[in-house]
């Protein structure tokens, strides 16, 4: 796990929820949010993400729970007036206008009179809502009214910022827009705590993740240790994949390649050339590098399983000394949602057994 | 304090965005204005400009402000502030839960450095603030409209405002549990008016039994002579059922036997400018507070009203009648006693709405004399009456008031307890 200090700003330590002593919401949950991070939950449907940000924020009693938020244990309510919480499907009362609302939630925050006003003011301009100030929130659009919930989780100039689907009902400007003002916040020094559902959104503007499933988390960590196992070098010749190249590759290769599975798909962005409509399947072939990185040769690509620019040279050399044309070389990455995706596939096919969590990218057993 | 103000003033929005905290006032100053109407001199009544003839109703029998006074509580309190205007505040403020917890804004407020049960009992505390606000408003109105026109300053009627926020907290509470545990303010408001109802059914049925086991005792009514009114809040303590049988009401000067014994049988007949004189005989037998029960109609006729009852041995009791006792008077029957103690033992467990506003009426009749002998000798069933209205009487304000808020405590701390544990 990545060192994150002794200072922290959501420490949590099993914490479960179990609703009507049937339904196991949480199952014991350990999470830990640096200050000045921007940190993202993710989960499928009904893997307790909501109910988790809700027991931070006091709106659900958890069954049980251990563990800080700003450095007071969980559910100490003096402590939320440094906390800034936009709920998902907020509601404010429709009789308020824009900056009414934002005077009002700020003096439950306990924020004075004059700083309220202020703030009120300047977070309107902030999220573009200045014009609609006067305005009572029932006129407003979805996307207006997340604005205006954004607007509201600051206005007591908050330490932690605990955001539950921030963009959902915003257009892409606004999206955009949103995240500006997330990297601010954290550049101020802010703490996010986010839940949302876009996982391209968690990816440009989260430094650490935590994926919640049934309950659990199964992976903690920053992205880049989180989707690192999952980095190759794709070195693309020049030339249609035909047979004979695929045979000078095979043959410049300084290993031995066998055909995988035919019935198994590609292993990542391999591709399947169609002949009419006929769908034929050409297999990729695997080997083992002297060096022992693993290679594979699909179609007119080669893939090289590391993410070492030392590690390919071999590899380029070999297929040069062949004569045969590189059209290019890049790193890939697996995105977010590539390994969300694969995370929560392997636990539905019963992989990662149910309980673990891989803390930066290493699996562990439940935490004491 | 800033959240509570904050608290506050977001009830005040939200109650002036359905604008019925303006139309309550409004129809609460126009009620107001309808007293200042009103007056009362020695020619009888004056309606604005207009001169009515309602002898015996002058100045010369009632002191004005007496009669305000009587007018305030009858209509301004029991009718007005008890009745509709409480009516109209529970729609008003019937929703602030269900609204709060089902509009989303229950997470926003939820998650702010607010403990749940202060945030319950601020809200509980607007919802009243309403009423008490509404009631002090007109109360002022009043004072002002008696002491102008009547001559009385009278504060003792600025009991009314925390009597009648008593009375409307006993509902309100009601309200407000069954408003959290529907989550549906049209639920919750009709199940309260419901409970009021029942609450007023067992008011009424205690009175009925105390009367019913009173006239046991002292001999059977004349049929029809019973007359037993929805125990609504229309009324005091002093009154049978709804608080509208007779009880000795204080008069600034006497009124004489021979104006109230006079019928409303021969005020139907009398016509052209002797119908005013009818309407004001009428009104003063209310102000009185004479019973018409087992009157017969009859023109100037100077007859104590004891006269005018004749026990109907025939007819059966409802319950088996106990046996007479050395002074000739019966034991109430042990069926009757055990009703009534059932009756009795619900009551005290629930709110007496009736009661409460019927404090005021009490509290405003101590400050007249009455002078004694002015209803007349008593006949039997008017002696079983009295003796119920003692008896109800003597029911101590901390009886009336005290069990009443016991059991609004009971319910808030229940309504406390699901708004503090609910996970939202």
């Amino acid at each position: 796990m990545e060192a994150l200090g002794g200072d922290l700003a959501i420490d949590l330590h099993d914490v479960a929820k179990t609703y009507k002593r049937r339904v196991q919401a949480l199952r014991g949950i350990h999470m830990q949010v640096g200050h000045g991070e921007i940190f993202g939950l993710l989960g499928p449907n009904g893997a307790g993400k909501t109910t988790l940000v809700k027991i931070i924020m006091t709106v659900i009693h958890p069954t049980r729970a251990q563990g800080t938020v700003l450095g007071r244990p969980i559910g100490h309510k003096p402590t939320l007036a440094k906390v800034g919480y936009l709920p998902e499907n907020h509601g404010f009362p429709p009789y308020f206008t824009a900056q009414q609302a934002l005077e009002y939630y700020a003096a439950m925050a306990k924020v004075d009179r004059p700083t309220r006003k202020r703030r009120a003011a300047e977070l309107l301009k902030m999220v573009g809502m200045s014009g609609w100030a006067k305005t009572r929130v029932s006129m407003y659009s979805k996307g207006m009214q997340q604005r205006v919930g954004l607007a509201q989780a600051l206005v007591n100039d908050p330490q932690l910022i605990v955001l539950d689907e921030p963009t959902d009902g915003l257009d892409p400007v606004g999206r955009r827009e949103v995240r500006e003002v997330l990297r601010r916040l954290r550049d101020e020094g802010k703490t996010i705590f986010l839940n949302s559902h876009l996982l391209s959104e968690v990816e440009q503007v989260c430094s650490r993740v935590a994926i919640l499933v049934e309950g659990q988390v199964v992976r903690q960590g920053t992205l880049e240790d989180l989707t690192s196992r999952g980095r190759y070098y794709e070195v693309e010749l020049h030339g249609a994949p035909t047979d004979g190249l695929r045979a000078a590759a095979r043959a410049a290769l300084p290993c031995e390649l066998r055909a995988s599975n035919p019935a198994a798909p590609p292993t990542a962005a391999g591709g399947a050339p169609t002949c009419g409509s006929a769908v034929v399947t050409v297999p990729v072939e695997k080997g083992t590098l002297p060096a022992g990185q693993a290679v594979e040769l699909d179609g007119n690509v080669v893939r090289i399983h590391t993410d070492q620019p030392a590690g390919i040279q071999p590899v380029i050399d070999a297929l040069r000394r062949r004569d045969l044309t590189i059209h290019s070389v890049r790193l890939v990455r697996q995105s977010l949602e590539d390994f969300f995706i694969e995370t929560v596939a392997d636990l539905h096919n019963g992989r990662p057994a149910a309980g673990t969590t891989q803390w930066s990218g290493t699996e562990q057993g439940d935490q004491p | 304090m800033t959240q509570t103000w904050a608290i506050f003033y977001d009830a005040y929005r939200s109650l002036n965005a359905k604008k019925m905290f303006w139309i309550v006032l409004w129809l609460s100053a126009l009620v107001a204005g309808a007293f200042a109407c009103v007056g009362i001199n020695e020619g009888g009544l004056k309606i604005l400009v207009w001169q009515f003839d309602t002898q015996p109703l002058t100045t010369e029998e009632v002191a004005p402000a007496v009669f305000y006074k009587w007018l305030f509580v009858q209509f301004g309190i029991g009718i007005w502030l008890a009745w509709l205007a409480s009516i109209l505040a529970l729609i008003s403020t019937a929703g602030i839960f269900p609204d709060l917890i089902n509009s989303g804004s229950i997470h926003l407020l939820i998650s702010k450095p607010i403990g749940r049960l202060r945030l319950f009992f601020t809200q509980y505390a607007a919802g009243l603030l309403f009423v008490a606000l509404q009631v002090t408003l007109f109360t002022l109105a009043c004072f002002l409209v008696i002491g102008l026109r009547g001559g009385a300053w009278e504060p003792g009627l600025f009991m009314a405002v925390p009597l009648v926020v008593c009375f409307f907290s006993y509902l309100f509470c009601v309200c407000v549990l069954l408003g959290l545990v529907t989550r549906s303010t049209l639920a919750a408001l009709l199940l309260t008016l419901l409970f009021w109802l029942l609450t007023a059914v067992i008011g009424g049925a205690e009175n009925f039994l105390l009367l019913a086991q009173a006239q046991d005792k002292y001999g059977r009514l004349p049929p029809g002579a019973v007359q037993v009114y929805p125990s609504d809040n229309r009324g005091g303590p002093g009154q049978l059922g709804g608080n509208r049988a007779p009880a000795p009401r204080p008069l600034g000067k006497p009124v004489p036997v021979t104006e109230a014994s006079a019928g409303d049988h021969a005020a139907g007949r009398e016509r052209g400018g002797k119908v005013p004189r009818a309407i004001g005989r009428s009104l003063l037998k209310a102000v009185a507070g004479q019973s018409t029960a087992g009157e017969k109609p009859g023109p100037k006729e100077t007859r104590p009203a004891a006269s005018t009852f004749q026990p109907v041995p025939n007819k059966p009791a409802p319950f088996p009648a106990g046996k007479p006792d050395a002074d000739g008077q019966k034991e109430p029957s042990r069926g009757l006693k055990l009703a009534h103690d059932i009756v009795y033992g619900l009551k005290t467990a629930l709110p007496k709405t009736s009661e409460t506003i019927g404090l005021l009426e009490r509290s405003l009749y101590k400050m007249a004399d009455l002078r004694p002998g002015v209803l007349g000798q008593p006949g039997e069933y008017q002696k079983a009456e009295r003796e119920v209205l003692e008896k109800i009487g003597k029911r101590s304000a901390w009886w009336v008031v005290g069990t009443s808020l016991a059991f609004e405590a009971l319910v808030l701390c229940g309504a406390a307890w699901i708004f503090y544990r609910r996970d939202y």
